[in-house]
């Protein structure tokens, strides 16, 4: 018996496949493959009606499914006929630090990637360059605005940001009870 | 804490930082990291051609086309068969393929499909109003009323009118190839499955005993709780069967041609009744009721197999082809005739999408030797 409705699947679905797919092609470097491999190990789930307890657990069977999908790949006969990845180069790929650095960039861009749009247009391009370092001038002269527009417009980010990430420590902290 | 808590809860604390131009404190003092995994992975988050790099790779995956993807995979008929079955059903296509042989000798093969006028079904209803007249909901139309409006999908009663004291019924017939959704004046949701229907008030009186009568065919119910309707209880009755609601979901089968009434309890607690005999269902439980015997079973049941129609998929475990053709022939309208009776007991595992094509589902089964063909003329199916 499924003890999620599909419904529910495609929530899942919708959430983590775009970084699962990222996440896949910084081992892989093929999108179109790595696009297979998510979305064969989404269908695996569904066939096997593999449960899970709760979002952190989702989450950590998906990365690690994906990257052993892809490390399987990577050492397949016809991938190795036709690339050049020296075991070594695998070896690497194969590391814990590797692929909990990639599981922290791709996190970390999804919690940034859903805040921003939550924005209006100009709080959110001004928030991009922030994070990209941009001190409040750069802002101001890149889009050609006062910078008393760039100060305003990131007060009025962080107020409308709050709630949101507010929200995301109240959920981990349910989840980790 | 597991390794991955850490660093999911890592994740939070640096895209907090960052979004508010703070420095990601918690990832520059983390231990799970070296120096030069901590640069990468900053660099990854702030450094400009990081960014767009990530961007272009994003414009090329599309969710919503790649679910597609998924969901026909996961849906497309996969019957599985009982292990015994499996065994026969190999012996059986070893049969076929002799079979199969010897006829390319000795006939032309008849055609498969003569005319084929079966549809997928579809959202559609007939609402009866309380005057007679009728109304037909589907695809593409809306409908208003002073008590009610649909969309073409579903159809939605507005709160009671306090100072109504009058019962008006309304009556929503779904044909075969239909299903609809409806909410009542309460709010209680109810799925109604094809070739059914439901008599129900237009508004419920306020304190009253809430009562719908499930005339035939098959209904899921998630009722408004009592506490929200100043205590009134909530009652489904069907040939004389009564089902009094404790505040719940459940799912109610009783189609025309059986003689049995299934309510299935998803959620909370029910009570089935008729005349003095009484049952308390449990979440997961099923009464079977024998309309000529008058008596209940009720035995523990696979919720889902039952309920899952209300999501577009039909779940069958062990059931057998008559009675999965039965089902079937309710959604796509068409009438199904077995010309070989000795296949119609053979057992089945299977998950079918209900937006699957029918000569898709009727080639699945016939690859698995079941039935050795199949034809189809005009709105009719012949096994053989």
């Amino acid at each position: 018996m499924h003890s999620i409705s599909l419904k529910e699947f495609k929530e899942y679905f919708d959430n983590q496949y775009m970084s699962l797919c990222l996440f896949a092609n910084k081992y892989i470097g093929d999108m179109e493959i790595a696009k297979d491999i998510v979305q064969d190990v989404f269908v695996k789930i569904w066939e096997e009606k593999i449960t899970f307890k709760n979002e952190s657990n989702i989450k950590t069977y998906l990365y690690t499914s994906v990257k052993n999908k892809s490390l399987d790949f990577l050492k397949s006969k016809t991938y190795k006929a036709t690339n050049k990845l020296t075991d070594l180069d695998i070896q690497k790929l194969e590391t814990e630090p590797f692929f909990l650095r990639e599981v922290v960039v791709q996190e970390t861009s999804k919690i940034i990637h859903e805040a921003i749009a939550t924005l209006p247009k100009k709080c959110a391009e001004i928030l991009l360059l922030s994070i990209q370092d941009y001190s409040n001038q750069d802002i101001a002269n890149e889009l050609q605005i006062s910078i008393n527009t760039v100060k305003a417009q990131k007060k009025i980010a962080y107020k409308k940001l709050k709630p949101i990430l507010k929200e995301y420590f109240l959920f981990i902290a349910f989840a980790l009870e | 804490m597991s390794v991955f808590n850490k660093i999911f809860k890592l994740s939070k604390k640096t895209a907090k930082s960052l979004l508010n131009n703070k420095p990601p404190k918690k990832l520059l003092k983390t231990e799970l990291f070296s120096e030069e995994d901590k640069a990468y992975i900053l660099k990854e988050l702030t450094n400009k051609e990081a960014i767009e790099r990530r961007e272009s790779l994003a414009n090329q995956i599309n969710t919503e086309d790649d679910w597609q993807l998924v969901k026909k995979e996961i849906t497309k008929p996969v019957i599985k068969l009982n292990r015994y079955y499996a065994a026969v059903a190999v012996l059986v296509a070893c049969l076929a393929v002799g079979y199969l042989i010897k006829q390319n000798y000795t006939s032309v093969d008849a055609p498969q499909i003569i005319v084929n006028n079966i549809e997928v079904g579809s959202d559609k209803a007939t609402l009866t109003l309380e005057d007679g007249s009728q109304v037909e909901l589907g695809e593409g139309t809306s409908f208003e009323s002073e008590n009610a409006n649909s969309d073409g999908e579903n159809l939605i009663y507005k709160k009671p009118n306090p100072k109504n004291s009058q019962i008006a019924y309304n009556y929503l017939t779904i044909p075969r190839g239909g299903q609809f959704f409806v909410e009542l004046s309460d709010g209680t949701k109810v799925w109604l499955n094809s070739e059914s229907q439901l008599k129900y008030p237009v508004s419920f009186v306020e304190g009253d005993t809430r009562k719908v009568e499930l005339i035939y065919g098959e209904a899921y119910f998630d009722v408004s709780p009592s506490t929200e309707n100043k205590g009134s209880k909530f009652k489904v009755y069907n040939n004389n069967q009564e089902i009094k609601v404790l505040g719940t979901e459940f799912n109610v089968k009783a189609y025309k041609e059986e003689f049995n009434v299934y309510t299935t309890l998803v959620e909370g607690k029910v009570e089935v009744g008729i005349d003095d005999k009484k049952e308390v269902l449990k979440p997961s439980q099923q009464s079977n009721l024998d309309l000529q015997t008058k008596k209940f079973k009720v035995y523990e049941i696979d919720v889902y197999n039952e309920i899952s129609w209300r999501e577009g998929i039909f779940s069958f475990e062990n059931k057998n082809l008559k009675d999965i053709m039965a089902v079937l022939s309710r959604w796509y309208d068409t009438d199904v005739i077995f010309e070989n009776k000795s296949i119609e007991k053979e057992e089945f595992i299977g998950v079918l999408g209900k937006d699957q094509d029918i000569v898709e589902i009727l080639k699945t089964i016939q690859n698995f030797g079941i039935i050795s063909d199949y034809q189809i003329n005009d709105k009719t199916i012949i096994l053989k």
